[in-house]
Formats: structure tokens, C-alpha cells, sequence
């Protein structure tokens, strides 16, 4: 008799349809969106037959050109040539240095301001031209809507930074199914091409970051032990050097935008020829000034040994922290256009004393394997792959004298929660204020600021009395959210957020406005669907269950339950949609410890070895 | 509420652990729970995922390291006090951190001062093992328990040291 395939409880067994996903690599130079075709990662290619996007975005007067379009501009209108924004993504105007920035930058409220002739733009909506450029060229290529996104960060970029790229995502109308870290994105890419196992290093030098992580691959289980890296170290930075080398020689004008741009990208063709040239000859006339060189390999590395060691250390640091030596590693794998640089190469194979892997395209592995991870999460493939990542950087809090103090150490795992107690100075206080930071070094104005939650409606009591649990929490994006309660009383105190960067909700939902073009019906028959796709989706998954596990409830719950259930299926037949999602809302909420109990099961049967997936006859 | 860490692990409430074993099961359970498998999923599995990912992260990460093990144990069967070291230890402390201060730019008194504390550390680890494990002297343990965690951390300066 055949084998009766039935699936776990809460997996649809409906053959849904292959869902539509992408991964998206969000570079500082270039980006890509991949998607798994016929169980295959591939890139999907742009019009102009390129695999690369290029990360530029060019405003005129109520126009946007991305990609090469806008890259052409550069040389003629740099003002409004936008190259390298992820560079300033979830930062504030005092992060940057703005000689290395070509463009008009100023302080806005929690983001910078690019002025551009189509008026102030923030890296936010700059970036979300980019996503959705990609996404089109996604959509076209798939042939329909897109059902979800993954997208990468650099592992090193903090909360701010990730919060901000999802808020990119989100405007460019993107569902995002999970932020991962590019390291771990190419380690899938690659441990799944080979099939490797062991301890690898992925460094991965990019436009404008770097990072350097440490996992362990193993069948069906990739875990990152540790990571470092620098958000503000890349290819752009050894571009720099030269420029600042030129600018030094040839006495040029470094406040003139147009004549920066030039040298910006002089330099760079100057450092990609010495990628496969001994030396390489210039002579080029930048306003009215003729630069005559001829650079060689060693010049250049001279120029940018610092950068090269600052890299090193990281990697030192990375290994120090996973406990392992360079000669426990059993790979070292190269992700990113900058680490075709000889010197990179040279330096990275003597520290590891071993041939470097750089066989897959260092330009690609990072949205392949982007791609993959999206496929799984949507549940469409065969792999069987879990992705343990860690928080790059830890988290602490302002205590008395602007000290730090560390409540989440960086390199743990995800998610993660922990909790504070706190207490009140003052008798009768009612709101304290937590300002939380990131980073590792000990003085609070040396790290970076987040946040500052405001605890409200603490009840009054003598000072020191209140018993204030603070709970942060870190989920799998990276992100941070923070609840807190009075365990005394049990009171859950009201908390405000008042991010240090970003952009507020209201901005966001305000910029969401001006970007639809639809009308207003168009705008609620559209909610109206997603809330019915959501609610049937719970209904049917809910059902499920209570097939499967009703045991684990009690009568009295499980009646609840079959309320809920029925007063949804009532609620959708009215296409109200505040009803439909009150209605939903319920249901979830009051079916948490069912679904508590379920996953506690469906742990004790993987421990014990056995597994509902086969029944035999 | 959350579960006692070695029933979650399905393992022996003990201070001698079969690591692999202990490595074996967290992944089992994280590849049945974590977040990643319920990614289109509903809202109240998302959340419960997120809770129960969260707790068997910490009670793999208490279980994973000797100092952090031992206390839990202990914290199963007595509150926690605050524990006084023994003068002669708090002597010794002293002088093992001079030690490492003079000798912080020799790599190769380095290496034998690091064998050298290495045999502390497992000298500790046995008697935390008898203390815990054979005679439930909780008391005894709990001062043992610091010892070990004060050599861990010095271990952890000479590997910085030796960088």
C-alpha cells in the first residue's frame, strides 16, 4: 500500500501555488534580485541584458531614472546623481563625512536631506526607487505579483539602519518576509552549491561595507558564531584614497561637486584596472589641470594598508569571539566586487593559509542565496535549511554617569530576549525614561543611540519600591521592540518610542499616500482582499489544528475557540472589512496557547524520534 | 512558563552534560520552532514561535556554558544568596591577576601560565561535578561556582593577551 503523506498540523497540505518570491541584494554600488527558478537560483536579468542594477537613482524636475540611465548623468549633473545612498541610509548628518559625498546634504528631522532639483529627498525614498525598479523587473520576469521579498543587509548595519531599509521596502510596496545578513546570505549560496560542511569565514568587502562572519555549516542547519565588521568601510573608501592622493598632488578643488564627482570616478577606474593590471598609465585633464600618472599594485597598496588591516582585525576579532583559530577554518569564502583587489586577496590568503573560495560570482552569491531563503520561507522548495543568525553588535542601556550597560552581548543568537529590572529614584514617580544604545564601547556618547522609550502610567509608590521588568527583545531581522511591566502590581506600563533616526510612522504612511496611484475604490476593494486572504488563511489553518491536536485542549477552550472560529466565518460574510479584522484579531489571540501546546508537542515528537510526517501501513 | 532547561533538552539534570547530545537536540527542536518555519504562517503561531525560539535560545545558551549550568541547578534547589570567597582564594586572585600584568607582552610565559590556569578550570569543573552531581552540597557548589567563573574569565584576558 502506498505511504499516505499527511503533514503537520498548521502546514497547509492544499497544493498551493508555487509562491512568487525574490531575494533582493540591496547594494552600495549595485543591486540584483534573484528568484529560484525550476529548483535553481538565478539572477533575473534587467532589460538591457545587465545582471547588475546599478545603485544610482538621478532626479530631475518630476522625473526619476534609475540604474544606468542615472548613472549617466553623473559626470553632468552630479548634484542630482545619487550613487552610494545606502551609505547613508539610517543615519543622521554628523555620521557622514560629506568631502566623501559629491551632493547637497543637509540635517532633516531623524534623516538626512539630499536637496535635489525635484526638491529634498531622504535615502529612505531614494533607496525605494531602487527596490522598485527591482521589483518591476522582478514582476515582468515571473510573469505577475510578487508575494514576498527577502532582502539583505549587511551584517554590521545597526537597528536604525535595518529599520530603515525595511521602511524602503515598505514604500517600495515590497512584503518583506525576513532582513538577512548578506554574510549569511552567501554562505547559503555557496554551503548549499558545494554542499560544504564545517567552519567557514565569509568576508564580504562591498561598496561601502564590511563584514566578516563566522558559521558553522552542517546538514540542514547553517549557524553564524560570530561576526564583525565595519557599515562604514568599503571599495568607496579605497577609491578615497586615491582621490585624496590626487586631490593631494594635483591641488584640486575639493569643495567643487562636479569636479569631485570626476576624481570619484577616476579613482575607481583606476583601483578596477589594478585588479588585473601590474600598473596602469593616466592622463586625463579635470578642470583645466592635467593629472599625468602611472599607478602601480604596490602604490596602490600602500595608499590603503590601513583599510586592509582594519579588515584583518575584524577578522581577528571575529575569530576571538567564535573561539576559533585560522587553522579550525575549513573554508574562507570571498563575497563582493571588492574582493577581486589583489592586495585584499593576498592579505586575507595569508592570514587563513589557504586558496581562497571565490568561484561563485562575488557580485551574485549574495542575492542567490537571498533568493533560496525566500523560497524556503514561502514554503515552495525541497530544502530543508534553518538559518541561525546572530545580533551584530550589542545592546545596552544609559545607566547613571552615561555609562553603557550591556544587557544583550553581541554575537548571540536569535531571537533573543532579556530583562531589566529598574526602579524609581523620586517617591511617587510615575514615567522614567530608557535610552537605549548599541555598540561596545563603554561611554554612551561612543555608541550608537536608538532609542529612548518613555515608561508612562508607572503606578506611585514610595521611591525604589516600583519593580520595573523591562523586556528587550531582538527578532530574527535584527530589530529591537521593548515591552515593560510593574510586577508589583502587574501593571503594563504604557511605553512611548521615540526613535533617535528613522522615519516616524506618520511620515511613513504619509509617503505611502503620495506614492499610490490608485483610486480611492481601487485603494479599499484592495484591504477588503488582503484582510479576506488573511482571515481564510486562519480559518482553514485553524481548522487544521483542532483536526489534528484538539486533545491538548480543555472543553471549555476548545469551545472558545469554535466561537471564535464561527463568529470569523460570520464576519467575512459581511465583507466588513474593521469586522473581518477585529474577528481575525480575536481568533489569533485567544488560540496562542493552543498554538503554545501544538509547537511544545511538536517538539517532544522530534526529540523522541517520532515523527507524524510518515505513517505506515 | 517556562520549562525546566534539561526536561526541554530531554537530558539528565545534571552537571556533567553530553554536549553533542545537548548540540543535537537545540537544533532539533530550533528546526521545529524558530521563526523562519512559520514565516506565512499566522499571527499567533509567528508569536508563539518568537517566545519559544527566544526561551530555548536562553536555556541552550545556560545549559551551554559550565558557569551559567551550575548556577541554574543550583537555582533549582536553593535561592540565590550572595556567596563570600574564601580569603585564601581571594589571595590567590590577586596574584594570578599580577601574574598575567607582568607577564601580558610574553607570549611564551603566556602559553604556560594559560596550561597552567587550564588545569585550574578542570580542576574546578571535577569538583563542581562531585559537589553537584554525587552530593548535592549546594552550599559548597555555589563557592566553587565562582571560583570557576573567576578562572574563566581570566582564561578569557590571557587568550585576549596572547592576541
Amino acid at each position: 500500500m502506498a505511504l499516505l503523506q499527511i503533514s503537520e498540523p498548521g502546514k497547509s497540505t492544499m497544493p498551493h501555488e508555487h509562491r512568487r518570491v525574490v531575494g533582493i541584494d540591496l547594494g552600495t554600488t549595485n543591486s540584483l534580485v534573484a528568484s529560484v527558478i525550476s529548483g535553481s537560483p538565478a539572477i533575473l536579468i534587467q532589460d538591457n541584458e545587465s545582471n547588475l542594477l546599478p545603485s544610482v537613482v538621478y532626479y530631475s524636475k518630476n522625473t526619476v531614472q534609475v540604474g544606468n540611465e542615472a548613472k549617466d548623468h553623473q559626470s553632468n549633473d552630479a548634484e542630482n546623481t545619487i550613487s552610494s545612498v545606502k551609505r547613508l541610509i539610517g543615519k543622521a548628518i554628523d555620521d557622514v563625512n560629506q568631502v566623501n559625498f559629491p551632493l547637497n546634504l543637509s540635517d532633516g528631522d531623524g534623516v538626512i536631506n539630499i536637496k535635489t532639483s525635484d526638491g529634498m529627498k531622504n535615502p529612505i525614498e531614494v533607496s525605494a526607487e531602487i527596490l522598485k525598479m527591482l521589483r518591476t523587473v522582478a514582476e515582468n520576469n515571473l510573469g505577475g505579483e510578487l508575494m514576498g521579498a527577502v532582502v539583505t543587509v549587511p551584517a554590521y548595519f545597526d537597528d536604525a539602519q535595518r529599520q530603515a531599509t525595511k521602511d524602503a521596502c515598505q514604500l517600495a510596496g515590497l512584503n518583506i518576509l525576513r532582513l538577512i545578513n548578506e554574510p549569511t546570505a552567501a554562505a547559503v549560496a555557496y554551503g548549499l552549491d558545494k554542499k560544504s560542511m564545517g567552519q567557514f569565514v565569509v568576508f564580504d568587502l562591498g561598496g561601502g561595507t564590511f563584514d566578516v562572519s563566522i558559521l558553522n555549516l552542517s546538514k540542514g542547519l547553517f549557524e553564524v558564531l560570530a561576526t564583525h565588521g565595519d557599515a562604514n568601510l568599503g571599495g568607496d573608501d579605497f577609491d578615497q584614497a586615491i582621490v585624496n592622493f590626487l586631490n593631494n598632488k594635483y591641488k584640486l578643488n575639493i569643495k567643487d561637486i562636479e569636479v569631485q564627482s570626476m576624481i570619484s570616478i577616476l579613482a575607481r577606474e583606476i583601483k578596477e584596472l589594478l585588479s588585473n593590471k601590474k600598473e596602469v598609465e593616466i592622463l586625463k585633464e579635470i578642470n583645466g589641470k592635467e593629472i599625468k600618472e602611472i599607478f602601480t599594485q604596490q602604490q596602490f597598496k600602500a595608499l590603503v594598508n590601513d583599510l586592509i588591516e582594519q579588515t584583518l582585525k575584524a577578522t581577528k576579532n571575529a575569530l576571538n569571539d567564535a573561539k576559533l583559530s585560522t587553522d579550525q577554518i575549513d573554508g574562507v569564502i570571498m563575497v563582493g566586487g571588492s574582493t577581486r583587489m589583489p592586495c585584499i586577496q593576498e592579505a586575507v590568503g595569508n592570514l587563513f593559509k589557504q586558496d581562497l573560495l571565490n568561484d561563485l560570482n562575488p557580485d551574485e552569491v549574495v542575492a542567490l542565496g537571498a533568493a533560496i531563503q525566500a523560497n524556503i520561507l514561502a514554503g515552495n522548495g525541497q530544502e530543508d535549511l534553518l538559518l541561525l543568525d546572530v545580533t551584530p553588535l550589542s545592546l545596552g542601556i544609559e545607566t547613571m554617569g552615561s555609562i553603557v550597560e550591556r544587557i544583550i552581548p553581541r554575537n548571540t543568537t536569535l531571537p533573543v530576549a532579556m530583562a531589566q529590572e529598574f526602579t524609581t529614584y523620586k517617591d511617587g514617580q510615575t514615567a522614567m525614561i530608557i535610552h537605549v544604545v548599541q555598540g561596545e564601547r563603554d561611554l554612551v556618547d561612543d555608541c550608537r543611540s536608538l532609542a529612548k522609550f518613555t515608561l508612562k502610567k508607572i503606578p506611585p509608590m514610595v521611591a525604589g519600591a516600583a519593580k520595573i521588568k523591562v523586556t528587550f527583545q531582538v527578532d530574527t531581522d535584527g530589530l529591537l521592540s521593548v515591552s515593560a511591566e510593574e510586577t508589583s502590581t502587574n501593571e503594563k506600563a504604557s511605553i512611548e518610542v521615540k526613535p533617535s533616526y528613522g522615519l516616524s510612522e506618520d511620515n511613513i504612511k504619509t509617503m505611502l499616500q503620495s506614492s499610490y496611484d490608485l483610486a480611492e475604490e481601487d485603494k479599499i476593494s484592495r484591504a477588503l482582499a488582503e484582510t479576506k486572504v488573511e482571515a481564510n488563511q486562519l480559518i482553514e489553518l485553524t481548522q487544521k489544528a483542532l483536526d489534528a491536536d484538539k486533545d491538548l485542549l480543555s472543553d471549555s477552550e476548545l469551545t472558545s475557540i469554535k466561537n471564535d472560529l464561527k463568529d470569523l466565518i460570520n464576519a467575512l460574510n459581511s465583507s466588513n472589512n474593521d469586522k473581518i479584522k477585529e474577528a481575525t484579531k480575536q481568533l489569533n489571540t485567544k488560540s496562542e496557547p493552543f498554538a503554545a501546546k501544538r509547537m511544545d508537542r511538536s517538539i517532544q515528537k522530534a526529540l523522541t524520534g517520532k515523527s507524524i510526517n510518515k505513517l505506515e501501513f | 512558563m517556562t520549562q525546566n532547561y534539561f526536561e526541554l533538552f530531554n537530558l539528565p539534570e545534571k552537571f556533567q552534560i553530553d554536549s553533542l547530545k545537548l548540540q543535537k537536540n537545540y537544533r532539533t527542536i530550533q528546526k521545529e520552532i524558530h521563526p523562519d518555519r512559520f514565516a506565512t504562517s499566522t499571527e499567533n503561531e509567528k508569536t508563539q514561535s518568537m517566545i519559544k525560539s527566544t526561551q530555548v535560545n536562553d536555556a541552550y545558551q545556560t545549559l551551554k556554558s559550565p558557569t551559567k549550568r551550575a548556577k541554574y541547578i543550583l537555582s533549582l534547589h536553593k535561592s540565590v544568596e550572595k556567596i563570600t570567597l574564601p580569603p585564601d582564594f581571594l589571595m590567590q586572585q590577586m596574584e594570578w591577576e599580577e601574574d598575567l600584568e607582568d607577564i601580558k607582552k610574553n607570549n611564551k610565559e603566556l602559553d604556560q601560565f594559560k596550561l597552567a590556569i587550564n588545569k585550574k578550570y578542570e580542576e574546578y569543573s571535577l569538583l563542581l561535578s562531585t559537589q553537584i552531581d554525587d552530593d548535592q552540597n549546594w552550599n559548597e557548589a555555589g563557592i566553587t561556582i565562582d571560583k570557576l567563573y573567576f578562572v574563566e574569565k581570566l582564561l578569557h584576558k590571557i587568550n585576549i593577551a596572547l592576541n
